[in-house]
């Protein structure tokens, strides 16, 4: 009854004209959240999109970064003024469109799935994502990944690790200090929610369980957590990045690329941005097991707000249509190190030989072997940036006990109503 | 002056001097460094060569021109709405009397602490449901009252002679035309002072203008140059502090030119 | 004066007083009402009574946002007011470059935040920023103090006590303005040295205007809101979370609008008293002190 009249309100809105819905038949508003060198690709397709009809006029405007772009979203549904499409991170479409805010896109059920890869799209993304109705279509998709200086390494004799172990030894190799101060780090990651599931899943756990009661990964959330927390205090090999969300993620690339971190762990989707600022010679590699491989999905999901209706509709429909295509999706990926989410254009690649040149570009696609789909939880998301991700940061860079900061951040869950349990 | 208190004072002028003016000079050198020459050797203090290339990104990645016409646009219309309402209020609280004048005048007061991230999600569901959101009026009438213009403004007409209004009444004036066209000119440099606080103080806007727009339509130059730190490339300095010296040199320039007025405004709250 | 119809003072003050209803206290009760329920913006809210302000205590977020916040303002206070006098009193000679000093400083003031916080947060950088590399050349330790959770909070005070004391300075040196010199040269001519007659002829007399630089001081830093967002987003690990900020991420990030304006609530009636007891302790210095020399 309330989702019902929620909807209804905002149709209501949309139709009355109320909120800065000032476009003109056929034109469409975009709200992206890339800046730099992807940024240019998305509008380089954009363009794209203007040269290949001439019906449908696209507005993109830039929001910042993902988190910012989230908060627009969100004030603009509650007074009516949204978009007509945007994207927004996996870990938020449960929420959104089990509040009912998101428009089904049922035009586009049959392409989807005639040509996208359903490991990246909703179905393979979301446990049971396939049972719903489609809200949304994978965009920029992607895997962590390790990048590694091949010239450091080499020069030390060793490989990217495979196991945790490994991992350890390597960065405390390719560490060089010199008195007090470290010249080199061996390793530096993101103290994000992100490579922490990443490294839950390794460690052989999962963050929320088949009945819905969020674990945190149990035990293995803890070994995640006294991983980096003995690569940073003990071993000292590992570099804690500045800043906090993509701050911390540009530091990381800054630091890599300058020489001052042999390894990192991020997202494949800076792959062309650090082959292109490389002084040195790149490496790619999967990242590592500790019982098993595994790595969360990552990046964007296209969305289209409830209450878009009618000649913007379409316009829209007609752009996510266009982005989908083997042609674009393709020219995303390759640009940029995202994973081309078309199947027909993924074999155009294969055939073309792009991925034996480029073998960089097909480690995230092999590690979609070990990729773990989000439970449909419309809690995640606040699980994510209310319980856990203030304490990864307190755990690692404050030294508190891994065990306690996941003990309570599933407390404070329980204060908000959500229900946690024990991991199995 | 006594040599010891003259020492302490040039002591106190070369630390004030490289605190003060040394961040504005750095940030000018970096603009004109390629990110190289800033990942290689960051503490030169001149570039090697004069390089705009970061000057042509910026503006390559915002619409400067548009940006900071709206800015204008806003700050202005910011201010003059402040003066329009300032001044019957000024005139109320200063020369007439009636019951409840103490209580609006603490209203005034309290309202000074209340900053806009307290007020932002009602107000944002007012003019949502107005359709105003994005728009210039979203940016402009939540600031119409300034509680510091308003007592600038009182403080101003206490120092009027009773006579010139009993006289002005005797002619027949309405109260408005006594308000805005015998009593603003002779305040005139009180509401320049304010005009000018005022427009610098919300130049600057940052918050507000973020929430309220949407695109960039009115979007104001602080939100942009923000924005510069586009994520994941690592900052590039060069464009962000290009991006600052194109900020901030409209306001520099109104310093320049309007020092004494501005600190006027600024000064005159205080003695009062 | 007597108005000229009784009605005529209340519309004059009329539209000011709509506008302060309408986008002020109409928000801050709408405020007071939400601290009861539980809202996300998108869902319908539940009502949860005083359930905010329990949880606000018992889990200690408003003990630490609230000692953060005092830190960093009492940090801001105290250094950009004597700062402000220090250079009001030290700078206020003739000469271009002394008036040249002055602007640079107080335009520091009048530059926006944004521009303020990227061009510290360039200056601070931990790895290429000025400070760090110059503090490594001459041999002394460096750390990223920004994203350090120890030293980020106060490297946010150093930063906002370089933008604000300019505003002390100039309002201190308007003070100096009335303090009369025959006053001085009196005290002078008693052989009174420089301290001596800062002491028993400038102070005093400064006192009002010293109070007024330090409740203004006080209500600006409590409002404290672009600097965070700019230079570190609350972080790192919470440490630079001040109480506005901890409001907007309530809202904006956290979606939880009626804890948001619970924290509102407490922050208002907050300054409002803090406000007051400055005021308050001002008038009580007026009535007991200031002796003229």
């Amino acid at each position: 009854m309330t989702r019902l009249s929620r909807r209804h309100l905002l149709a209501a809105l949309a139709t009355a004209g109320c909120g800065s819905r000032e476009l003109s038949p056929g034109e469409m508003s975009l709200w992206f959240t890339y800046g730099g060198r992807n940024r240019k690709v998305l509008l380089e397709l954009v363009d794209r999109f203007h040269g290949a009809q001439s019906k449908v006029k696209v507005q993109p405007t830039f929001q910042g970064d993902y988190f910012e772009g989230l908060v627009k979203l969100r004030t603009g549904l509650f007074v009516g003024s949204t978009p007509t499409v945007t994207h927004v991170i996996g870990e938020v479409v449960p929420y959104l469109a089990e509040a009912g805010v998101l428009s089904p896109l049922s035009e586009l059920e049959a392409e989807v799935k005639a040509d996208i890869d359903p490991v990246l799209g909703q179905a393979g993304s979301f446990v049971g994502g396939d049972e719903r109705p489609l809200y949304a279509l994978p965009f920029n998709r992607s895997t962590p990944v390790a990048y590694y200086n091949k010239n450091a390494f080499q020069e030390a004799g060793l490989k990217p690790p495979t196991i945790w172990a490994e991992m350890r030894e390597v960065a405390r190799a390719l560490t060089r200090r010199n008195g007090n101060r470290t010249e080199r780090w061996g390793f530096e990651c993101p103290i994000a929610w992100w490579f922490w599931i990443a490294m839950l899943g390794q460690a052989g756990g999962r963050v929320i369980e088949a009945d819905g009661r969020v674990s945190l990964g149990g035990d293995a959330g803890v070994e995640a957590l006294q991983h980096w927390q003995t690569m940073i205090h003990r071993d000292r090999s590992m570099k804690p990045p500045p800043g906090r969300d993509f701050n911390a993620w540009e530091a990381t690339n800054s630091d890599f690329l300058a020489g001052r971190v042999a390894m990192i762990w991020t997202s494949t989707a800076f792959l062309s941005y650090l082959t292109d600022n490389a002084s040195f010679e790149l490496g790619v590699a999967p990242l590592p097991q500790q019982v098993r491989f595994s790595v969360p999905t990552g990046g964007t999901f296209f969305v289209m707000p409830a209450g878009v209706k009618g000649a913007e509709r379409e316009a829209g429909l007609a752009f996510l249509r266009f982005m989908m295509s083997p042609a674009s999706a393709n020219h995303w990926a390759t640009n940029t190190g995202y994973m081309p989410v078309s199947l027909t254009g993924r074999q155009r690649l294969e055939a073309q030989g792009f991925f034996d040149a480029n073998p960089d570009f097909k480690v995230t696609l092999d590690q979609l072997a070990y990729a773990q789909a989000w439970p449909w939880a419309p809690e995640l998301f606040r699980v994510q940036r209310e319980a856990v991700q203030p304490r990864l940061e307190q755990a690692v860079l404050q030294q508190k006990d891994g065990a306690a900061m996941l003990a309570e951040a599933r407390a404070s869950l329980r204060e908000a109503g959500i229900a946690t349990g024990d991991a199995g | 002056m006594t040599r010891r208190a003259s020492m302490l004072s040039t002591v106190l002028l070369v630390l004030a001097g490289a605190l003060w003016v040394g961040p504005y000079l750095w940030m000018v050198s970096t603009s004109f460094k390629s990110m190289q020459e800033i990942v290689k050797a960051p503490a030169v203090p001149i570039p090697s060569s004069l390089d705009p290339s970061a000057y042509a990104a910026v503006f390559e990645a915002v619409p400067v021109g548009r940006f900071f016409v709206n800015t204008l646009v806003m700050a202005v219309a910011i201010a003059l709405l402040q003066i329009a309402l300032a001044l019957p209020a000024g005139y109320a609280l200063a020369k007439l009397r009636f019951t409840g004048r103490r209580a609006a005048f603490g209203l005034v007061l309290a309202c000074l602490i209340i900053p806009p991230q307290v007020t932002f999600v009602p107000v944002f569901t007012m003019l949502g449901s107005a359709g105003l959101v994005n728009t210039m009026a979203a940016l402009v009438l939540p600031f119409g009252v300034s509680a510091f213009g308003t007592f600038l403004v009182r403080q101003a007409m206490l120092s009027v002679p009773d006579s010139i209004i009993e006289a002005a009444r005797l002619d027949g004036a309405s109260e408005t035309y006594i308000i805005y066209r015998v009593l603003g000119p002779i305040v005139q440099p009180t509401l320049a002072a304010l005009f000018l606080f005022s427009f610098v103080y919300h130049y600057s806007d940052y918050f507000w203008p973020l929430m309220m727009t949407t695109d960039d339509r009115v979007r104001t130059l602080p939100l942009a140059v923000a924005l510069l730190r586009e994520q994941g490339t690592g900052a590039r300095w060069n464009i962000i502090m290009a991006g600052n010296v194109i900020l901030s040199l409209p306001i520099f320039a109104l310093f320049v030119v309007a020092q004494r007025r501005i600190l006027r405004a600024v000064t005159a709250r205080a003695l009062s | 004066m007597k108005p000229l119809r009784p009605s005529h003072p209340y519309l004059f003050v009329a539209p000011t007083v709509m506008v302060l209803g309408v986008f002020f206290i109409y928000p801050l009760l709408l405020a007071f009402y939400r601290s009861f329920f539980a809202w996300d913006l998108l869902t319908e809210p539940i009502y949860v009574g005083a359930a905010h302000y329990a949880t606000l205590w018992s889990s200690g977020e408003l003990i630490e946002t609230l000692g953060r916040t005092l830190s960093y303002s009492l940090v801001v206070v105290a250094f950009a007011s004597s700062l402000g006098l220090c250079f009001a009193v030290g700078l206020n000679r003739e000469g271009t470059i002394y008036a040249f000093v002055r602007g640079a400083i107080f335009s520091a003031y009048i530059v926006s935040w944004v521009a303020v916080g990227l061009l510290w947060l360039w200056i601070l950088d931990g790895d290429a920023g000025i400070l760090a590399v110059a503090l490594r050349k001459l041999g002394l330790p460096a750390t990223a103090w920004l994203s350090d959770p120890d030293t980020a909070l106060m490297a946010l005070a150093g930063v906002t006590v370089w933008k604000i004391t300019g505003y002390a300075m100039v309002i201190f040196l308007a003070g100096l303005q009335d303090v009369p010199r025959s006053l001085l040269e009196a005290a002078a001519l008693d052989g009174a040295g420089p301290w001596a007659r800062f002491r028993h002829v400038t102070w005093p007399l400064l006192r009002p205007t010293a109070a007024f630089v330090a409740t203004t001081s006080l209500i600006l830093s409590f409002q404290a809101f672009d600097i965070v967002r700019v230079m570190t987003q609350g972080g790192p690990v919470k440490a630079t979370t001040i109480f506005v900020y901890a409001i907007y991420e309530s809202v904006f990030m956290n979606l939880r609008v009626g804890r948001a304006s619970a924290l509102t609530v407490v922050f208002f009636v907050l300054l409002l008293g803090l406000t007051g007891l400055q005021l308050w302790a001002w008038r009580l210095g007026r009535r007991t002190g200031g002796e003229t020399a």
